[in-house]
């Protein structure tokens, strides 16, 4: 480890030599394919199946994995973000910090804090890197570029005015030269939006709205605002289209004055990552009044399916239905519950669930699954090829939801109240929706994503304080380690021929490695 | 205003419902974050609250400089949970009806809650300045203030609202089809229990008990290796290590894999109960539990 830490030092010194080697490894042809040694996007891959090719750690040999170094942010706020690996060089961020971290001994390179600020500070999901830059986003919608070496600023530009109730925790999206960002935005009724960046120069190219921007006159939506794009994205290269999930509409729990579906709130979009145009949505919750964003990872295989090959897009998403489409034109395909669902009366012809009007939050309370932490939320699930499984943290959760009139039209108008829940790591076979294993992590909503490798293992969290390996054919515990709860998803990568895997655990950074 | 001159909506026949805002827009050009919302205010409470709000115990006063900063610190820290006025909001509840608040003497609790956290109920540590903090305790003081004075909260649900079901039905499912009565009387452990907790409180503790008082712990009955068996109050577990209480209170720690474990826990019934409650289920239980006082 000390001889590579040294030879890391003698190269930031050279750091001009360096940039120019370094510019090669995230290139727009490395993002499309990229190398064992890099992770260089949110997902790992464009694809977001959050899945390996590395065998290096395998089922038979994943039990004498070792820690290798750990890393401390000094924060109060938990990890929540995956970390990026360019060049040796891991990014991580929380709040308002972006780090440098040398991924051979976890030793701080450069360290970035935003100054303080008032917006949200509810957590975040990672960085981003083009050649030689590295992008935040803060809690106060700034969208920071840096020369990802030595932490100079290369540019900052605000995407959004924090004062309207806007904050961002987004993990940006490059494709080309532009870099996606979203938004988050509950308390306040605001459009949602996703707005697209010169990667170089800083300059905006374009900003989806999945709600109407102000002065818009449009009344397909019912006067909803929301639909705030806060979670990353994923590509489709041939096709040429970005695929976003959508959050909830605002007011959040009065559905009253917003009436019909809502669009494009709670759902997928097909957008044109050069225009920002809208080739399809397909809405997994009309007109929600739950705050059931639909912001998780819409995961992207080319599959056969139904005896066909299919350009597929599936999603566990938090209202508990798991979606299969073709992404070609954003026909479902299947529609099925991953976990407890009672707020729906059946899926329509579209593919839709129907919502049941009597689970919508009254004066006295209705009983409702799932709770407002949601079947599943953010935390990124996992699809491997071989067995078919798409493994994500699921949990069964009833919640309390009140609306009555006093609440208002604004933010969130209304009250709910998580009840309880259990979670699982479930192995959802996307080819029939049908749940082929669970395997019980605790009372309350899980928090840790998912990374499988082709070796066949499946790498998360429990609800307390472990990181876990477990075989992805049944889902049994091969290895365990304690460092805190695991709020994110783990990544692997190699570096000098030795398989890594790389895993926050409350407020610190660990790698392990086989001896 | 820029903004505003460039945004082309193109309707939905053309985009199926897309918005999009056309290229040449600068960055830093954001007329277009006024949303349709900005201009709405927030509706003022009309309902008067039915349940006495606990008074500040010790009235204190704090120039409106640190309650501003506080107002501002509170947002960013506290806000997602307490909501942003401090009445309650996504996870967190209502500050402004805080005992704990209320026996507050110029952040001699609050400040210790803030460093300390209460971690088993989802609330980490703040690592904040003596400053930050004072400035946040001033403004919760300050909200707890205001909100007495209004009549009435605005993301409340009160007693009177939960007040539709039918008592007696609630009875009859109770001691029958609902099978409360396996493990409860109401003249047993439930006598008095709507003198204990009202309105939501009741509610919640009759879904799911938590809270305090803390209910019983489960049961675990843990078999050691050498055959001994420790039957102790449950402190935690996961699938790896089950922590119990020994007799003086302290917490002992057995690997899973080296003993063998049984949990006892009755508060299970009552997760398997929320897959079977109707919405009229509940409130009919609700209203016979709210009679026994």
């Amino acid at each position: 480890m000390k001889k590579h830490a040294r030879k890391w030092l003698s190269l930031v010194t050279s750091a001009g030599f360096l940039s120019a080697a370094a510019a090669q490894r995230a290139d727009p042809q490395n993002l499309l394919h990229p190398p064992a040694d890099a992770w260089l996007t949110y997902h790992g891959e464009y694809d977001g199946q959050r899945h390996s090719q590395l065998i290096g750690i395998t089922p038979e040999n994943v039990g004498s994995l070792q820690q290798v170094w750990h890393f401390q942010t000094d924060q109060n706020q938990a990890i929540k973000a995956s970390p990026i690996l360019v060049d040796g060089i891991l990014y991580l961020t929380t709040p308002d910090n972006l780090w440098a971290i040398d991924a051979h001994t976890g030793k701080q390179l450069w360290h970035y804090r935003h100054p303080l600020n008032n917006a949200f500070h509810i957590g975040h999901r990672g960085a981003a890197v083009y050649k030689d830059t590295v992008y935040l986003t803060t809690p106060d919608c700034h969208l920071i570029a840096f020369n990802r070496l030595d932490g100079t600023i290369k540019w900052d530009v605000v995407i959004a005015n924090s004062d309207n109730g806007y904050w961002s925790s987004n993990a940006p999206l490059v494709v080309r030269n532009h870099v996606l960002v979203g938004v988050s935005g509950d308390f306040d009724n605001v459009p949602g939006q996703l707005k697209s960046i010169d990667a170089e120069t800083g300059k905006a190219q374009w900003v989806f709205y999945s709600t109407p921007p102000a002065g818009a006159k449009e009344s397909a939506n019912g006067g909803a605002t929301g639909g705030q794009m806060w979670t990353t994205g994923t590509y489709d290269p041939e096709l040429n289209l970005v695929f976003v999930g959508t959050g909830n509409p605002t007011p959040v729990l009065n559905g009253s004055v917003r009436p019909g579906n809502n669009p494009w709130t709670c759902s997928i979009v097909a957008l044109n990552p050069d225009t920002g145009r809208l080739v399809w949505g397909f809405q997994v919750s009309p007109h929600d009044t739950h705050d059931w964003d639909a912001n998780e990872v819409p995961v992207l295989a080319d599959a056969e399916f139904g005896g066909q090959p299919r350009k597929l897009l599936m999603q566990a998403s938090r209202n508990g239905y798991f979606f299969v489409l073709d992404r070609t034109n954003g026909k479902s395909l299947l529609t099925a519950p991953f976990a407890t669902a009672n707020w729906a009366k059946g899926i329509d012809s579209l593919g839709r669930p129907i919502p049941d009007p009597a689970k919508e939050p009254t004066r006295d309370g209705v009983l409702v699954a799932p709770n407002e932490a949601g079947a599943t939320n953010f935390r990124p699930p996992s699809l491997d090829r071989k067995t078919g499984f798409l493994i994500v943290n699921a949990q069964d959760g009833y919640g309390i939801y009140f609306f009555k009139s006093e609440h208002g039209d604004y933010g969130w108008a209304g009250a709910d109240y998580n009840v309880a829940g259990k979670s699982f790591l479930r192995a959802i076979d996307y080819r029939t929706g049908k749940i082929a294993w669970e395997h019980a992590i605790g009372d309350g909503a899980g928090t840790a994503g998912v990374l499988t490798t082709e070796s066949g293992l499946t790498i998360s969290g429990d609800n307390r304080v472990s990181v876990m390996a477990l075989r992805t054919r049944d889902g049994a515990t091969l290895w365990h380690h304690a460092i805190g709860k695991v709020q994110n998803a783990p990544i692997t990568y190699q570096l000098d021929g030795k398989q890594y895997l790389v895993v926050g655990g409350g407020e610190s950074l660990y790698a392990f490695a086989l001896p | 205003m820029r903004a505003k001159r460039t945004i082309t909506v193109l309707g939905p026949a053309l985009l199926a419902g897309g918005w999009i805002v056309a290229q040449g827009m600068s960055a830093y050009a954001q007329g277009n974050a006024s949303g349709p919302g900005s201009g709405v205010r927030r509706n003022p409470s009309q309902s008067p609250a039915a349940l006495p709000r606990p008074k500040t115990a010790i009235p204190q006063t704090y120039s409106a400089a640190q309650v501003q900063t506080g107002e501002l610190r509170f947002a960013a820290q506290c806000g997602f949970c307490h909501g942003r006025d401090a009445a309650g909001g996504e996870s967190g509840p209502d500050l402004t009806r805080s005992e704990l608040v209320a026996q507050d003497r110029r952040g001699d609790k609050i400040k210790h809650l803030l460093r300390t956290g209460r971690v088993d109920a989802g609330m980490p540590a703040f690592d904040l300045s003596d400053a930050e903090m004072d400035s946040i305790g001033a403004f919760i003081h300050a909200q707890m203030e205001k909100l007495a004075a209004l009549s009435g909260g605005r993301r409340s649900v009160q007693p009177a609202d939960l007040a539709t079901g039918n008592a007696a039905d609630g009875r009859a499912y109770f001691n029958g089809a609902g099978g409360c009565s396996g493990c409860h009387s109401a003249t047993g452990d439930l006598a008095g229990i709507a003198t204990r907790y009202r309105g939501l409180a009741l509610l919640q503790r009759m879904l799911y008990p938590g809270g305090r008082p803390a209910p019983k712990p489960p049961k675990a009955i843990v078999t050691l290796a050498s055959g001994q068996t420790v039957v102790a109050p449950l402190d935690a577990q996961d699938e790896f290590t089950v922590t119990v209480l020994d007799p003086s209170g302290a917490r002992q720690t057995y690997q899973r894999d080296a003993v063998n474990v049984k949990i006892e826990n009755p508060i299970s019934a009552h997760f398997a109960q929320l897959g079977k409650y109707s919405d009229s289920a509940m409130h009919n239980v609700f209203a016979y539990l709210d009679t026994l006082k």
